[in-house]
C-alpha cells in the first residue's frame, strides 16, 4: 500500500516535470526544456555513443556525486543497505517464492548479459552498418549518375563546337570544283587558239611543200621536153663513145 | 588570266567522321571521296596554261595581221569565273544548322544546371546516422512507402524486401 503511494508521489513528480511552467521549490530541474514553442533542432542532434554511467546497473553516478559532499563516498551504500535492510525487516518487501525465482532469474540475466552482451551489440551494429552502407551506395550510385550526365553533356557540346567542318568540307567541294572548272576553260582557250595558229603554219607549210613539188615536177618536166629527139641521139652517141674509152681503160689497166 | 585565290580552309577529318550520325555515313563518306576526287584533279591541272609564243607565230605565219588580231583577241579575252549559286545555300544550312546548335546548346546548358543542383543537393545531404525516416523520405523520394496503394505493412510488394 505504501508502494502505491510511493508510485502515485513518483508520477506526480513525473508530471509536475512535464509542466515546467510551475517551478516547485526543490524539485530538481530536467536538461530538457518541453514545449516552448520554439522548433526543435534539425537535424536531430546524434545520440551520445554511451549511456549516461551507472553503478550496479541500476543507479545513476549522479546520484553518488549528489551525496559525495555530505556524506562522503560511502554514504550512498550505506543509505542503500539501509534501505534494503528497513524493507526486509519491516516487511515492506515479502520474501514469497517469486523473491527465489526473481533471484535465480536475475542471475541467470546478469550472466546472459556479461558474456554475451557486446557480441549481440556488435551484430544489431553490424546490420545497422550494413543498412546505412546501402543507403550510402545508393547514393554515390545517384551522384554517379549526375556527374557522368554532366559529362555527357559537356562531350556533346563539345562536338557540337565541331560541326562547322562538314559545311566547311562542302564549300571547299564548291570551291574546287569551281576552280577546276576554270582552269579548264582557260586550258582549253588556250588549246583552241594554239590549233588555230598551228593549223595555219601547217597550211601553210603544206602549200609550199606542195608547191614546191610542183615547180619541180613541172620543171623536170619542161627539161625532158626541151630536150629534142636529136639532141637525144646526139647524146647518146657521145654516151656510148665515152664509154667504149672508159672500156679500152678499164682494160688497159689491169694488163698493166 | 590570272588564276584566283583558292581559300581552302584546313579539314579535321576525325573530327568530320565524329559528328556524322550513323544513318548518314554513307553521305558522308562520298562528300570525303568527291573532297577527295576534286584535290586530285586540282593537283592534275595546273594554275595558269602555258604562254602562247606570239613571236614565233608572227614570224611564221604568212597572213599578215592575222597573228596581231589573234593576239590582240586572245589578251581582250575574259573567261568567265563559274557562276557560284551554291555556297550561299551551304551557308544558309549552316545558319539554320548554328541555330538548331543553339538551342540544343541552351537545353544542354540547363540540362547541366539542374544536374549540378542535384549534385549539390545530394552532397549537402545529412549523414545517414543523424537521420529520421522523414529525413530519409524528404532526401530520397524513392524510398517513401505507399501507404495508399498498400495500405498494410510492409507498403511495398513483398518482393521488394
Amino acid at each position: 500500500m505504501l508502494s502505491r503511494v510511493v508510485l502515485s508521489a513518483a508520477a506526480t513528480a513525473a508530471s509536475s516535470l512535464k509542466n515546467a511552467a510551475f517551478i516547485g521549490p526543490g524539485v530538481i530541474q530536467a536538461t530538457r526544456i518541453f514545449h516552448t514553442g520554439q522548433p526543435s533542432l534539425a537535424p536531430v542532434p546524434p545520440l551520445p555513443e554511451y549511456g549516461g554511467k551507472v553503478r550496479f546497473g541500476l543507479i545513476p553516478e549522479e546520484f553518488f556525486q549528489l551525496l559525495y559532499p555530505k556524506t562522503g563516498v560511502t554514504g550512498p551504500y550505506v543509505l542503500g543497505t539501509g534501505l534494503i535492510l528497513y524493507f526486509l525487516s519491516k516487511e515492506i518487501y515479502v520474501i514469497t517464492s517469486e523473491t527465489v525465482s526473481g533471484a535465480a532469474l536475475a542471475v541467470l540475466v546478469i550472466y546472459a548479459v556479461k558474456k554475451y552482451g557486446a557480441v549481440i551489440g556488435q551484430f544489431a551494429d553490424k546490420l545497422s552498418e550494413e543498412k546505412i552502407a546501402r543507403l550510402e551506395e545508393f547514393k554515390q550510385s545517384c551522384i554517379r549518375y549526375a556527374e557522368d550526365g554532366i559529362d555527357f553533356e559537356k562531350e556533346k557540346q563539345a562536338v557540337v563546337q565541331k560541326r562547322h567542318y562538314l559545311f566547311d568540307v562542302q564549300r571547299n567541294n564548291i570551291a574546287m570544283a569551281f576552280e577546276v572548272a576554270y582552269r579548264e576553260r582557260l586550258h582549253t582557250v588556250y588549246r583552241e587558239v594554239k590549233n588555230r595558229l598551228d593549223y595555219h603554219i601547217s597550211v601553210q607549210n603544206m602549200m609550199r611543200r606542195k608547191e614546191q613539188e610542183h615547180m619541180i615536177n613541172w620543171l623536170e618536166k619542161k627539161v625532158v621536153q626541151s630536150i629534142s629527139a636529136q639532141q637525144e641521139k646526139e647524146t647518146i652517141a657521145k654516151c656510148i663513145e665515152d664509154l667504149k674509152l672508159l672500156a679500152k681503160k678499164a682494160q688497159a689497166q689491169p694488163v698493166m | 588570266m590570272a588564276g584566283r585565290k583558292l581559300a581552302l580552309k584546313a579539314i579535321d577529318w576525325v573530327a568530320f567522321a565524329e559528328i556524322i550520325p550513323e544513318n548518314q555515313k554513307a553521305i558522308a563518306s562520298s562528300l570525303k571521296s568527291w573532297h577527295e576526287t576534286l584535290t586530285s584533279r586540282l593537283a592534275a591541272t595546273p594554275e595558269k596554261p602555258p604562254a602562247i609564243d606570239w613571236a614565233y607565230y608572227k614570224a611564221n605565219v604568212a597572213k599578215a595581221g592575222l597573228v596581231d588580231d589573234f593576239e590582240k583577241k586572245f589578251n581582250a579575252l575574259k573567261i568567265p569565273v563559274p557562276e557560284d549559286k551554291y555556297t550561299a545555300l551551304v551557308d544558309a544550312e549552316e545558319e539554320e544548322d548554328v541555330k538548331n546548335c543553339a538551342e540544343f546548346l541552351a537545353a544542354s546548358k540547363t540540362q547541366i544546371e539542374e544536374y549540378e543542383k542535384e549534385l549539390e543537393r545530394l552532397r549537402n545531404v545529412i549523414p545517414f546516422e543523424l537521420m529520421t525516416v522523414e529525413d530519409l523520405n524528404e532526401a530520397f523520394p524513392e524510398t517513401k512507402l505507399d501507404t495508399t496503394k498498400y495500405p498494410y505493412w510492409p507498403h511495398q510488394p513483398i518482393e521488394n524486401i
